[in-house]
């Protein structure tokens, strides 16, 4: 094999999702070293385990079960309440545990009723059930709602992006990019399995196709005021993450009610969920060498002084998750806009739009902030750890492999 | 930055940096993709702000020139929906409702991204009247916007002219524009800001020209290349020891120059607004650019004088210099460009073309015959020194000029001042939605859940 054959199946295996979520799972690892190395007192390695699960979910969503969700949520908190002293992880675990513990419980009590309606707990068969009109509306139609809770919370999706902001201010940078993946891979498994067939039952079909295209609405316009109200660049990356919910809910209101909702969601979320695992990874890291709100005319971050074509380089993912042109994530971002206009939903096309001008505005806003203004003299001493800006190239250089791969082939394959 | 240190490769200062980013921004914007054109303007605010941080006070600079990303933000918007609404293309045959509403989302998107830079909307108006954020060339600097402006809307014509109401609103703001930069450009005493003025009331009429769609768009470009070009090309002279206004022959060139290719820019344009019985809104589009272009006229003639000498030791001057040739490119190509409007089917009623002609008669008049004024011995007015002086209006027709602009501008900062309170007040509580306080979550968790139910009972 020529280098130039074996370069091009390299930048192929990128449109993959295998190949993404194992580089964040390498970044990962790069990071959790950087951080034993700098307390030597934490030399355990058992922290670690917690990440390849993660990434399982995300490289492999169609083998995610309805079971498998409170295992995987129940492995972060139990990582993020491992340490006691830890504060800000205790505090993250803990949030997470009273947002997404109600919202699973609300969920099964959902599925239970309709379950108890039907008599069955195949979903399929349960629309079938309804179909025939014997259960009161009321039932199905306050049933039906709750049993998707659960899905739009682990999404992030606002209004539900409050922990979304806490996970990646709170959790380590290791830790949050797969963990926020995870979930929202999951939110979005959660909601294709549960409306998958609904097609069968026009009413309900009906009900949770506009309940699911206002969320996507609320979701874009709520999150895009927060970003612009956010002030710490891990908040924002959170944010900006939320906005990716809104997006995979925008696609599912897109294909829901079709003959092909279920594989068509799916082709959406592998890509989806990929590139989420490496931006989130990269936008993470760089998060934390970004200066907390310091206004434009602030000297810049050590980073961007020292470094600054690792700076532009990491700031890639950033730039990916808010859709600049060019980045993988614009894709994302353009092909659920295609969607969405192919099938009629002109409201969530409009919000998505304002969504996307605020992310852009923000991801710049972001960069400029960084850079700042010459500091006149030499720059600070103290060097920005090696490991964290091969973090930053490896996340970067990812996301180019990944615009190339997709460009060949498109989003969803 | 250690191995570029290593390999001995300098750092390109602020000065270099935003050069490399300005100039190919500029050159992008006359591609027909509108990706191009947003990349283009991005590039510009990129160096706008580039300079602006390099600036010896970049808290007041890097504000000042902020604004910039929107217009970007706007042509961004439009390439995006472009992308993603395929059946958008203006030559679609095929009709339907949503599809109509990105069409104007289209229009009003690249309408807004050229006439911020032309200072038609109320948002960043007066930024004619502060000096460029790069030290080496500020006062010139700004002409770059409007210019960039014109630019935009040119080359993206057929996104917006398509659309009634867009166009109708344009014609409106452009008229408006034209009027308050040629009262700025009166008002002001300092010449570089009156170049500036001119060039926004310039580039302003030029894209009048496209909106009311009088002549073809290529003599469009010609006219403004003429008009617009020659008052940049003062305000570039202007860093250069008033290089175009050496010698009472030079000077007297570009009074011509400069008073015939404005003259000729807006000429068509008045053609076309000269109000008709069913054209009510024209009735008071036409005075407002006859206003717009008798000032202009008046500025051009009566305030491009002769500069004073104070060489000691003359240094022989070539007989012909870019001066020269500027003035003169100026002379030709706008008439070339009125005739190539008449060749291809610009024939208006005589009459009106007369009319249209008065307003740059007028002030052209009354600025020669303030100017020439006999002195004492029959000479033109002179200062002590011997040299020519400005026409300057009396005192009170500058200080209505300055006021008028003022008050239009002030009334603006505060309808746009009110209704960014309204969306801050309206906003905030969504603000409040992400407070960090974990018992939040649950309360909005729980009053979630009870409104799924309470809703089906209430219907």
């Amino acid at each position: 094999m020529s280098t130039s054959e074996l370069a091009t199946s390299v930048i192929a295996s990128f449109g993959t999702p295998l190949v993404p979520t194992a580089v964040a799972l390498g970044v990962a690892l790069l990071l959790f070293v950087l951080e034993r190395r700098q307390d030597p007192l934490a030399a355990s390695i058992a922290p670690f385990s917690v990440l390849p699960p993660l990434a399982a979910v995300v490289a492999v969503p169609e083998r995610a079960t309805l079971v498998l969700v409170p295992l995987i949520i129940g492995l972060v908190v139990a990582m993020l309440a491992r340490n006691r002293n830890d504060l800000l992880h205790s505090e993250c675990g803990l949030k997470l545990l009273w947002v997404l513990g109600p919202a699973l419980t609300l969920s099964w009590a959902g599925m239970e009723l309709l379950t108890l309606a039907t008599g069955t707990s195949v979903t399929a068969e349960q629309w079938a059930v309804l179909q025939l009109g014997l259960e009161p509306r009321f039932l199905w139609s306050t049933a039906l709602p709750l049993s998707l809770l659960a899905g739009m919370v682990l999404l992030g999706a606002a209004p539900f992006h409050f922990w979304m902001a806490d996970l990646f201010h709170g959790a380590r940078a290791w830790l949050a990019p797969l963990t926020a993946a995870a979930f929202q891979v999951m939110g979005a498994v959660w909601l294709t399995r549960r409306l998958t067939g609904i097609e069968a039952f026009p009413d309900g079909a009906g009900l949770t196709a506009s309940m699911l295209a206002a969320a996507s609405g609320v979701a874009f316009l709520a999150g895009a005021a927060t970003l612009l109200g956010q002030r710490r660049p891990e908040r924002r990356v959170g944010t900006l993450a939320s906005l990716q919910g809104g997006i995979m809910l925008a696609a599912l209101a897109a294909a829901h009610g079709h003959e092909d909702f279920a594989g068509s969601s799916r082709a959406m979320m592998g890509a989806w969920g990929t590139h989420l695992a490496l931006a989130y990874t990269g936008a993470s890291i760089l998060a934390r060498f970004l200066p907390v709100a310091p206004g434009l005319a602030a000297p810049g971050a050590t980073l961007f002084r020292r470094h600054p074509i690792t700076a532009l380089f990491g700031a890639l993912p950033l730039l990916s998750l808010a859709g600049v042109p060019g980045t993988p994530g614009s894709l994302v971002w353009l092909e659920t806009a295609r969607t969405l206009a192919a099938t009629g939903h002109p409201g969530v096309l409009a919000t998505l739009a304002v969504a996307w001008l605020a992310a852009f505005a923000t991801a710049v806003q972001q960069l400029r902030e960084g850079f700042g203004i010459p500091a006149h003299g030499q720059p600070p001493e103290r060097p920005t750890p090696w490991p964290a800006r091969g973090a930053l190239w490896i996340a970067g250089l990812g996301l180019v492999a990944m615009a190339v791969a997709w460009g060949g082939r498109g989003v969803a394959g | 930055m250690s191995w570029l240190r290593f390999l001995r490769i300098p750092r390109p200062g602020a000065t270099i940096t935003g050069m490399l980013l300005c100039i190919p921004g500029l050159a992008l914007l006359w591609w027909p993709s509108l990706w191009a054109a947003a990349l283009g303007i991005e590039l510009v605010a990129t160096a706008f702000w580039w300079w602006a941080r390099a600036a010896p006070d970049p808290s007041r600079e890097i504000p000042r020139w902020a604004w910039l990303r929107r217009p970007a933000a706007a042509l961004w918007l439009a390439a995006a929906l472009h992308a993603a609404v395929p059946g958008l293309s203006h030559q679609s045959a095929w009709f339907r409702q949503s599809l109509e509403l990105w069409r104007h989302v289209d229009a009003i998107a690249v309408v807004w991204a050229g006439l911020e830079l032309l200072a038609a909307l109320p948002l960043a108006r007066p930024f004619s009247d502060l000096p460029g954020p790069l030290l080496a060339i500020r006062p010139w600097l700004p002409a770059v916007l409007p210019a960039a402006g014109f630019a935009v809307l040119w080359r993206q014509a057929p996104h917006w002219t398509q659309v009634a109401e867009v166009r109708t609103g344009t014609e409106v703001l452009l008229v408006l524009t034209g009027v308050l930069a040629t009262l700025r450009a009166f008002g002001r005493r300092r010449w570089t800001a009156s170049l500036r003025w001119l060039v926004v009331s310039d580039c302003a009429m030029a894209v009048l020209l496209i909106t009311v769609g009088a002549v073809l768009p290529g003599v469009v470009l010609m006219l403004w290349l003429a008009a617009c070009g020659g008052h940049a090309f003062l305000l570039a002279g202007e860093l250069r020891g008033a290089a175009p206004r050496r010698g009472v022959a030079l000077s007297l060139m570009w009074r011509v120059s400069t008073f015939v290719s404005s003259a000729a820019l807006t000429w068509p344009a008045l053609v076309t607004l000269f109000p008709t019985s069913a054209e009510r809104l024209r009735t008071l589009d036409f005075p407002a650019a006859a206003i717009a272009t008798m000032l202009t006229a008046w500025i051009n003639v009566g305030r491009i004088v002769e500069a004073p000498e104070r060489r000691t030791l003359m240094r022989a001057d070539p007989v012909v210099t870019f001066s020269h040739l500027g003035a003169l490119l100026g002379l030709v190509v706008a008439p070339v460009a009125l005739l190539g409007a008449l060749v291809t089917g610009f024939h208006p009623p005589v009459l009106v073309a007369i009319v249209a002609m008065v307003p740059a008669l007028l002030g052209g008049a009354l600025a020669a015959e303030l100017a020439y004024e006999p002195g004492p011995h029959g000479a033109p007015r002179a200062a002590p020194d011997g040299v020519a002086q400005p026409a300057h209006a009396g005192t009170a027709l500058r200080q209505f000029a300055r006021i008028t602009f003022n008050v239009v501008v002030a009334l603006e900062r505060a309808v746009v001042s009110f209704f960014a309170r309204l969306a801050q007040a309206v906003t905030s509580p969504l603000r409040d939605l992400n407070s960090g306080d974990a018992q939040d979550f649950l309360l909005f968790l729980v009053g979630l859940s009870v409104l799924i139910l309470v809703l089906p009972l209430l219907r």
